[in-house]
C-alpha cells in the first residue's frame, strides 16, 4: 500500500503545481492507478494548439515498475503506435531502464519533449520516421493536419 | 552486509510499531534530499548502498526483491542502476537526526491530540504521553475503550451507566457526581428570597412568581424609584402618582416621537430648497456678471437694477417681518464671496502653473537654441573648410585664366558647368577690368561663394 501513498502525493504535487501545458486528473475519482493527463502541443511543434488526451496507468507494483503512457487522441508521430492503443515508445519506461526514483512530472514532461523532438532512430511507426527523416516539411503537414482534425 | 543478510534481516525486524511514520502528517517543510526516493517521504531506517545512495531500509528489501534476477547476489540501485551487491546500514548519524527532527502531528489527532513533535519521538509521545491513546477500559467485563487521560488513579470503569435516583434519568458514572450536586432538575433547592424549597427544574418558574422577590414599580421607566417585593407591589402602584400618570407620559411620548419624525423630514427637504435657492442664485449672480462684463455699453441699466435689487434687499432687511428673507440673503452673499474666493484661488493656481510652463518652456528653447546654435556654428565651419577647399582647387585654374586671358572665351565651353559660370561671369569682368590686377583673383572666389550660398 505504500504505492498508493506515493502515487498520491504526485498526485498532489502535479495537480498543485502542473508542468507547463500539462494538466492532470484521476480518470475515475476512486482508482489512483490510472491517469488522465492533457498534454498541449509545445510552440515549436506541428502539434502546436493541439490537445492531447493521454492516459497514465500505474502498475500496483509502482514505483518498481514503470507507467505506461498512451495517447487516447490520434496523434501523426514516430513514436506513437498509430493504432487505437496509441501507446508511446519512452526510453525511460521500459522495464530494464526504469527507475524507482523517476518521478511521473519527469515522465511527462519528456513526453511532451518529445512532441517537439521526435526520435526517428527509436520510432515505432517506421514509415514516420522515414519521412521525418527525409522530407521534413511533408511530416510536419501531415502532423498539423491531424492535429487539427483529431486534437482541436 | 550482503543482499541476503539484508533482507533477513529486513524480515526479522519486528514490526510492534504502533506508528507508520509515512503516514504522519508532515508540518514543517524538509529538505528535498531527506526524501526517499521510493517512498517520497523522509527517509525511515536508512540505509546506504555501495554508489552512496540512502534509501528507507523497507523501500529498498521491496525494490531487492522486484529487481534482483533470480538468487543473484547483484541488484541495480534505484537511482542510478549501478550494480550493488553490498547493503550498509551505517548511515551519517547527521541524516538521521534530520530525519528525526521534522515536525508531525500527531497521529491520535483524529482523537483530539493537537500535540507537534518531532518525529524522533512520535513513538514515545504515542505510547506514554499522548493523553488521547485509546486504552482498553481497566474493568476486564466492560468492552470500551478510554482515553488514557480518562483513565483515573482507581482504575475504575467509566463506562458504567448510573441511573439518577431522583430524575431517573441515565448518566454516566464518572459524570454522576457532578450530576447528582449540580445538573439534576429533580435535586431541590431553596429560594433565596421566599426560602421555599422548590425543585432546580422549576426554580425559574418560581423567581417570576415568588412573592418575596423584589420587582421594581410599573413606572419605573418613567423615573419612580420603588423597588419592593412582589407581594407589596400591587399596593404601592395603587397610590404611585407615577403609575397614575403613566397613559399620559405613554402618549405624550408618542407624540413626541412623531413631532420629532416630522421635523427631521422637514428639515431635510428645507435643506435641499436651500441648496436649490442658492444654486440659482449663483448662476443668476455669475450671469449677471457676464452680461455686465460683456455689454460695457449697457452697463448703466444693470447697475442700476443692481443698485434698486439691494435697495429692495436693505429695504427687506429693515423690515422685520422679511428678516428670514435677509438673512437668507446674506447667506447668498457669503455663499457667492466663498465661490468668488475659491476662484480667485483657482485663478492664481493658474497663473502660477502658467509661469511654471512658461519657465519651462523657455528653458526648453534655451537648451534647443544652444543645440542649433552649436549646430550652425559646425556647418559654419564645415562651409569655410569647403570654400577653402574650392578656393584650393580654384586656384590653378584661375592661374590658367589669367594666364590665357584673350582665349577665354572660346576655351569656356569645354569646361565644367558651375565653375563655367563662375568663370564667364569672371570672365566679361576681367576682361573689363583687366587692368585691375590685384582684384582679378578675388572675384572668381566671391563668386565662387555665391555658388555655395545658392
Amino acid at each position: 500500500m505504500g504505492s498508493i501513498k506515493r502515487i498520491s502525493k504526485e498526485l498532489t504535487e502535479l495537480t498543485e503545481s502542473p508542468p507547463e501545458g500539462i494538466t492532470v486528473e484521476l480518470a475515475d475519482e476512486s482508482n489512483v492507478y490510472e491517469w488522465k493527463v492533457i498534454m498541449e502541443g509545445p510552440e515549436s511543434s506541428p502539434y502546436y494548439n493541439g490537445k492531447f488526451l493521454v492516459k497514465l496507468s500505474l502498475p500496483t507494483e509502482y514505483p518498481f515498475k514503470p507507467p505506461t503512457v498512451s495517447f487516447a487522441t490520434k496523434i501523426y508521430h514516430p513514436n506513437v503506435t498509430n493504432d487505437e492503443k496509441g501507446s508511446m515508445c519512452l526510453g525511460m519506461l521500459r522495464a530494464d531502464e526504469w527507475k524507482p526514483s523517476s518521478k511521473i512530472a519527469a515522465v511527462l514532461q519528456f513526453a511532451r519533449q518529445l512532441l517537439s523532438e521526435p526520435m526517428p532512430d527509436d520510432a515505432v511507426e517506421g514509415r514516420i520516421a522515414e519521412q521525418y527523416k527525409n522530407d521534413r516539411g511533408r511530416y510536419e503537414e501531415v502532423a498539423r493536419e491531424w492535429t487539427r482534425k483529431h486534437a482541436c | 552486509m550482503n543482499l541476503q543478510d539484508f533482507l533477513a534481516m529486513e524480515e526479522s525486524r519486528e514490526r510492534d510499531e504502533l506508528i507508520d511514520l509515512r503516514s504522519l502528517d508532515l508540518v514543517s517543510e524538509y529538505d528535498s534530499h531527506l526524501m526517499c526516493p521510493i517512498c517520497h517521504c523522509p527517509f525511515v531506517e536508512p540505509v546506504r548502498l555501495q554508489c552512496d545512495h540512502v534509501f528507507c531500509g523497507s523501500c529498498l528489501s521491496s525494490a531487492i526483491n522486484s529487481f534482483r534476477s533470480a538468487d543473484s547476489d547483484e541488484f541495480p540501485c534505484p537511482s542510478c542502476r549501478n550494480p550493488t551487491q553490498k547493503v550498509s546500514a551505517s548511515v551519517p548519524r547527521l541524516l538521521i537526526n534530520m530525519c528525526d527532527e521534522i515536525r508531525v502531528l500527531c497521529p491520535l489527532i483524529t482523537e483530539g491530540c493537537q500535540e507537534i513533535i518531532p518525529r524522533g519521538h512520535v513513538q514515545s509521545h504515542v505510547e506514554k504521553y499522548c493523553g488521547y491513546r485509546l486504552l482498553p477500559c481497566p474493568d476486564n467485563s466492560c468492552d470500551q475503550m478510554t482515553r488514557s487521560k480518562d483513565v483515573g488513579m482507581d482504575q475504575k470503569c467509566i463506562h458504567k451507566v448510573r441511573r439518577c435516583a431522583h430524575c431517573k434519568e441515565n448518566v454516566l458514572e464518572h459524570e454522576y457526581e457532578e450530576h447528582e450536586k449540580e445538573l439534576c432538575p429533580v435535586l431541590e433547592v431553596t429560594c433565596a428570597d421566599c426560602e421555599t424549597v422548590v425543585t432546580r427544574g422549576a426554580l425559574q418558574e418560581h423567581i417570576e412568581s415568588c412573592p418575596e422577590v423584589a420587582i421594581p414599580c410599573a413606572a419605573s421607566k418613567y423615573a419612580c424609584p420603588v423597588k419592593i417585593r412582589r407581594a407589596d407591589i400591587a399596593a404601592h402602584e395603587q397610590s404611585c402618582p407615577i403609575v397614575a400618570m403613566g397613559p399620559y407620559f405613554e402618549t405624550q411620548n408618542a407624540r413626541l416621537k412623531s413631532l420629532e419624525s416630522s421635523m427631521r423630514h422637514l428639515q431635510q427637504r428645507n435643506e435641499i430648497f436651500e441648496d436649490g435657492l442658492a444654486n440659482i442664485r449663483s448662476t443668476l449672480f455669475e450671469s449677471t456678471r457676464l452680461g455686465a462684463n460683456s455689454h460695457s455699453g449697457g452697463q448703466p441699466p444693470q447697475s442700476d437694477r443692481e443698485q434698486q435689487s439691494s435697495a429692495r434687499v436693505d429695504a427687506h432687511t429693515d423690515d422685520p417681518a422679511d428678516l428670514a428673507a435677509g438673512v437668507f440673503s446674506s447667506n447668498a452673499t457669503t455663499y457667492l464671496l466663498s465661490l468668488h474666493e475659491s476662484l480667485r484661488e483657482e485663478v492664481s493656481q493658474l497663473s502660477h502653473a502658467i509661469t511654471d510652463l512658461d519657465a519651462r518652456a523657455s528653458m526648453a528653447i534655451m537648451n534647443e537654441c544652444m543645440r542649433i546654435k552649436e549646430d550652425i556654428a559646425h556647418t559654419n565651419a564645415a562651409v569655410n573648410s569647403v570654400r577653402m577647399q574650392v578656393q584650393w582647387l580654384m586656384n590653378p585654374r584661375l592661374h590658367q585664366g589669367t594666364r590665357g586671358g584673350a582665349v577665354r572665351p572660346s576655351s569656356t565651353e569645354s569646361e565644367g558647368t558651375r565653375t563655367n559660370m563662375a568663370s564667364s561671369v569672371a570672365g566679361p569682368s576681367h576682361a573689363t577690368g583687366q587692368s585691375l590686377g590685384p582684384l582679378r583673383p578675388r572675384r572668381p572666389s566671391d563668386s565662387g561663394r555665391e555658388g555655395t550660398k545658392l
